[in-house]
């Protein structure tokens, strides 16, 4: 039976009338909760964790808060309300890949407690978002702009930093939750809708040893719409599913040691996900002398299998200088299984099992601060080290047939300084840079100067300056396509990427009615240049062959406001943005290199009823048109550039999140994607020369409903 | 209420949620029933010498014993006098075991006269099947007559992902002949006319060059042309370096031989590339291998004899060749691995199709290599279209349906039409009318371009003679 939206009303109806019903007595016991004037502590890119106010960057925080109202179990889920960010989720690989101010993956980092994520096409880049779990997540810190000399290549666009908790206030707490998800309106307890139990226990041993350990199962159906999943016979199309289904399992281990002079934790993650590909194709394998048939589909099965360790020391080497060491080691494989299902007898046959991409990583950074400090300067070095190690099979990366695989070896050696220079109270500086030595490119230089001036009337005035490079991926260096039709190359001589960036925000926070109110409000203005853009172009017209090559030029230019408010429990926030991109294709002829402008507006609304305990909120967000040009033929049956357009689309989530009996029990009901919305037209993109251009992208599966149980048990 | 009736609720109500909300239901499909059928339709008795093997074959292998009872009707012929059969037939009825396990049986048909004609029709019909949940379907009927092949199915064997191998085959006899696709180099024609292909099937090229001394021509002549006299450089002129796709003998790159020893220049020869070795990933193929290299030839006429004269590049002096008309073939093939004449088609008569790697002409980007072609023998004067399935239905298309305006000399009419490369399947809305050197018109459906496993170069189709 597929849950239709009556019985959802009915539900949530049911879920209301208890939850007021029994809030009378209970209320009591509730913390009165005061408006929140204390500024998040931020760890990205400081000398010293401190306030956001304190930092010379600008860094944004999506606190514990926000990921349980909304529930979000992955980035995924939790990114796609963000300004200049935008996601889109690829319903035929499972991945979901992400944007940040128009640029790709590619350009941007993923850590997790400042060390970037591996993942089977790059170490902090190309990360798929639904592998990032958020279980043990204290909070998010998004850094907007080159962050090159703090965290080295690939950080073009900005970076995401994932602060885990390290520490209880309780002896013992234990917390398990189940979460139910629908998928669009699909849901079945085992097949369909979206399903994640999760348990984490936490114990200080001591007042030194806290350990931590947490398991997490999602379990999604995908989305079927029309399709008719694995055991289906007739070749129409509707065999597998629209979306693909996958299972993952994340267990997490955390071990801190603490005494006065230092602090020590271990962290282990591991990660398991299955997506299985039901291949749409039905091939009916008739017998025509019999007129018999015995359909058969070629299946594949992708396992991810992830493994992070990560061991850090942090403290004070001496009364002033502390020191803050990581060392990782990841690893994530990506395998692919291929069979022939006979449908109707549910046998596979010829199995093969291989490595389809995988990547390892040995990484290290350590950071020395305060090296020289007085009260107006303060000196910072650090190194950087990976040594990454890649493989692709050719399932995965077009390479010559008599080649076996793709393997690659990446070391980076980094030195990197950087200072804060207190001119006065209210002016600072900070300079930075960073030297990479490499195997595969020449040496990397990147530098960084970020400042921040308060004005006499507490306006918040920052600018932070700085470059990156992104390393060219493995289609961009190994891609051997060559037969008598095609002669297209990767190009193992190229450079780096080349990103540039400066931003200016002006923030200021005002304290309204008798200090019940207050209203925070920023304005920035960004500018990203990217050089060396590599694109694939034609090398030599007869014969035709093509090569990838450094010759493209990426600008963009936006400016955006962030403005929250606050009165009593009461919250509303309101972010408007407007980001024009050029892209100088060097690499055509023809190209146009206009301006191209996408405009998104994102609101979310809080309010908390206390006397209920119960917190009710709104996230909106919409994402203008976006325009490309692509390259067409036009009705003279020349090649033009034209502008396309993807249509504009809303996301608007509602949640409600209410506790019982101080906290034990809490639970979450709400709505994803209440406007419906499921693809959207889009001229974006031209078709390729073997096919059609699509006509429209998926972005989501329609009107979805969650709800939550969480039980939490302080010992 | 009460605090325990709340833990309660709320430890429950999740899992009423999700029960009340769910059922899981236990899919399975419905098979086939299990069929014996003959596979093919047909076999003329002129083409069994002694002994021929009329399979059966099953839908799918045994999974127990059983039993198939075949009838045989005759008309002028006499069971035990002129033919016989091992099963031995008991009042004109066969008995055959089905054995768990196997995928097919066999009837042998032993002829035991030479006299028996035209007027001889022996008919074998599927009578019962001994089997749990059979049906008798498809083909229950054979016969034996002096017809051409009624019909039945056709693996090509091109040779798996690769493709090395050219395919000829004759429909009336259900017959397949194979070559491997380098083996020869040029075709002359045994026509009329005075012409030379080059092999196509490994992406040969050919430019004509001024000089008409072989021996005068240096590799520095011909070092600035080698780059674009090849398929595939995507520079529409280069369309005139091989021969026309639709297989038109008066358009191939090779101009016509003259009889003007003077107007006969030399010709630059791309001998194209060799056979792919490597196992591309599933579903892809891998054609071609390493370049086979240059030539430069010159062909004379000598009476109704061609005269090749051939060298390598850098050579100042040539070998040379007498080649005689044979017009029971449609050319007579030559191989530079041999320097000599070599067999590669079937007498003209005696093939319908071929299955080739092919070098076509893309519109606005020239040659360009095509894997899984099929051409007709457009030089024996065969002739095919194309029918869409939302015209008429194959299996009721019927002799009385055939648009005799609609066949096409063009012998890439079948060409890639039927097959569908990024889905690694024959394409199922259409189907294929073919009249063989004979008159006889057939019907060919595709059924498959891979294996059962998805691996290219497999070929299978269908056919049935429309009368």
């Amino acid at each position: 039976m597929v849950l239709n939206k009556k019985y959802f009303a009915t539900y949530f109806i049911l879920f209301l009338s208890i939850s007021l019903f029994s809030q009378e007595k209970y209320s009591a016991l509730i913390d009165t909760t005061k408006v929140e004037r204390i500024e998040d502590v931020i760890i990205t890119g400081q000398y010293n964790q401190q306030s956001v106010k304190k930092s010379v960057f600008e860094v944004k925080v999506i606190n514990r808060k926000e990921i349980e109202q909304r529930a979000a179990n992955n980035l995924a889920d939790l990114l796609n309300q963000t300004l200049n960010i935008n996601i889109t989720p690829n319903t035929s690989t499972g991945k979901s890949s992400v944007s940040l101010f128009g640029l790709d993956a590619q350009y941007f980092k993923i850590l997790i407690d400042n060390v970037p994520v591996i993942n089977e096409e790059g170490v902090g880049n190309n990360v798929d978002l639904t592998l990032i779990n958020l279980d043990d997540v204290k909070q998010i810190e998004i850094v907007e702009g080159a962050m090159g000399v703090q965290y080295g290549a690939n950080a073009v666009s900005g970076v995401i930093n994932i602060i885990t908790k390290k520490s209880s206030s309780q002896k013992t707490q234990l917390k398990f939750y189940i979460q139910e998800e629908t998928v669009g309106s699909e849901f079945e307890l085992f097949d369909k809708g979206r399903h994640i139990q999760s348990l984490k226990i936490g114990h200080n041993f001591t007042d030194a040893i806290f350990g931590n350990v947490a398991y997490t199962r999602n379990d999604f159906g995908g989305f079927w719409d029309n399709s008719q999943g694995e055991v289906y016979d007739t070749n129409d199309g509707l065999r597998g599913h629209q979306w693909l289904p996958k299972e993952q399992h994340n267990a997490k281990l955390f071990l801190n040691y603490k005494n006065e002079r230092f602090n020590l934790f271990y962290k282990f993650d591991y990660f398991n996900e299955q997506i299985d590909k039901y291949n749409p194709l039905v091939d009916l394998n008739e017998n025509p002398a019999t007129t018999t048939s015995d359909p058969l589909a070629l299946d594949e099965i992708y396992t991810n299998n992830r493994f992070i360790h990560h061991l850090n020391s942090n403290g004070f080497l001496s009364k002033k200088i502390n020191y803050n060491i990581s060392v990782s080691y990841q690893e994530q494989n990506k395998d692919l299984e291929t069979y022939t299902y006979r449908i109707r007898e549910d046998q596979k046959s010829n199995r093969q099992k291989g490595e389809y991409l995988s990547r390892t990583a040995l990484f290290s950074r350590g950071t020395f601060s305060n090296l020289i400090s007085t009260n107006s300067f303060s000196l910072q070095a650090g190194y950087e080290l990976t040594n990454e190690r890649g493989f692709g099979s050719p399932l995965a990366i077009t390479i010559s047939s008599d080649e076996n695989s793709v393997k690659q070896r990446l070391d980076n050696y980094d030195l990197f300084a950087s200072s804060e220079i207190n001119i006065s109270d209210r002016f600072s500086l900070r300079p930075g840079a960073r030297i990479s030595f490499t195997n595969l490119f020449d040496n990397q230089h990147v530098l960084s100067l970020s400042s921040k001036y308060i004005f006499k009337n507490d306006v918040e005035l920052r600018t932070v300056i700085g470059s990156a490079n992104r390393t060219p991926n493995y289609d961009e260096l190994y891609t051997y396509f060559v037969d008598v039709n095609h002669d297209v190359q990767g190009n193992p001589n190229l450079s780096p990427e080349e990103g540039l960036s400066a931003f200016v925000h002006l923030k200021k926070q005002y304290v309204l009615a008798n200090e019940k109110a207050t209203l925070k409000s920023k304005i920035s203005g960004s500018y990203i240049n990217v050089n060396d853009r590599i694109e694939l172009i034609v090398v030599e017209q007869s014969p035709l062959a093509f090569q990838y090559n450094n010759i493209d030029v990426y600008k963009s230019f936006g400016i955006y406001s962030d403005n929250s408010f606050q009165y009593n429990r009461f919250k509303l926030q309101l972010g408007v943005s407007l980001l024009g991109v050029s892209k100088i294709l060097d690499s055509s002829i023809n190209s146009k290199d206009d301006f191209l402008y996408n405009f998104q507006l994102n609101s979310n609304i809080n309010y908390l009823v206390q006397k209920w305990n119960t917190s009710l909120s709104l996230y909106f967000k919409h994402v203008g048109k976006q325009h490309q040009f692509v390259e067409r033929t036009n009705v003279d049956g020349n090649q033009e550039y034209q502008k396309g357009t993807t249509e504009a689309y809303k996301w608007l989530d509602a949640t409600i999140k209410k506790s019982f009996l101080n906290k034990k029990i809490e639970t979450t009901f709400g709505i994803r994607n209440l406007l419906n919305v499921s693809s959207v037209g889009t001229t974006a993109f031209s078709g390729g020369t073997h096919t059609a251009a699509p006509r429209d992208i998926q972005l989501a599966y329609g009107r979805s409903y969650f709800l939550k149980l969480a039980y939490n048990l302080n010992l | 209420m009460k605090i325990r009736y709340l833990k309660f609720y709320f430890l429950t109500f999740g899992i009423i949620a999700l029960l009340i909300s769910s059922c899981s239901k236990n899919e399975s499909l419905e098979s086939d029933p299990f069929v014996v059928a003959f596979e093919s339709l047909s076999k003329n008795l002129s083409e069994i010498e002694d002994i021929e093997n009329i399979v059966l074959s099953y839908s799918e292998t045994a999974l127990e014993n059983g039993t198939v009872t075949i009838d045989i009707n005759t008309q002028n012929a006499e069971y035990g006098l002129d033919f016989l059969t091992i099963p031995e037939a008991i009042n004109n009825s066969i008995t055959l075991d089905i054995t768990s396990g196997q995928l097919e049986n066999a009837i042998v048909f032993k002829k035991l006269t030479n006299t028996l004609d035209e007027t001889t029709e022996i008919d074998f019909t599927i009578t019962t099947l001994n089997y749990t949940d059979s049906s008798i379907q498809g083909n229950s009927n054979f016969l034996i007559n002096a017809s051409a092949s009624l019909g039945g199915s056709i693996n090509a064997e091109v040779g798996g992902p690769n493709q090395g191998n050219q395919v000829f085959v004759d429909l009336s006899s259900q017959s397949t002949v194979f070559v491997q696709r380098d083996s020869w180099d040029l075709g002359f024609y045994n026509g009329d006319e005075f012409r030379v292909t080059i092999n196509g099937s490994i992406y040969m090229a050919t430019k004509a060059l001024t000089e008409t001394n072989i021996d005068a021509v240096t590799a520095a002549d011909v070092s600035s042309l080698q780059s674009q006299v090849a398929v595939g450089t995507f520079n529409p002129s280069n369309a005139a370096y091989v021969d026309a796709p639709n297989g038109n003998i008066l358009e191939t790159a090779i101009a016509e031989i003259s009889e003007n020893n003077d107007e006969n220049t030399v010709y630059l020869l791309n001998l194209g590339f060799e056979i792919g070795t490597d196992t591309p990933t599933v579903g892809s193929v891998d054609i071609a291998d390493n370049p086979r290299g240059w030539k430069k030839i010159r062909i004379l006429r000598d009476g109704n004899d061609y005269i090749l004269q051939y060298a390598n590049i850098e050579d100042t002096n040539h070998e040379e060749i007498t080649i005689s008309k044979n017009p029971d073939y449609n050319l007579n093939h030559f191989s530079f691995n041999t320097n000599s004449l070599v067999d590669v088609e079937p007498k003209k008569q005696k093939w319908d199709l071929c299955f080739t790697v092919f070098t076509n002409i893309l519109t606005g980007a020239g040659s360009y290599g095509f894997s899984d072609f099929v051409i007709h023998n457009r030089k024996g004067d065969a002739l095919a279209y194309q029918v869409s399935t939302s015209d008429f239905v194959y299996s009721d298309f019927a002799l009385s349906n055939i648009n005799q305006s609609n066949f096409s000399e063009n012998q890439t009419t079948i060409g890639s039409s039927w097959r569908d490369v990024f889905n690694g399947v024959a394409n199922s809305d259409r189907f294929y009318i073919l009249k063989d050197p004979n008159g006889n018109i057939y019907k060919l459906k595709f059924l498959a371009l891979t294996n059962s496993d998805g691996i290219r170069g497999y070929p299978e189709f269908e056919y049935k003679l429309l009368q």
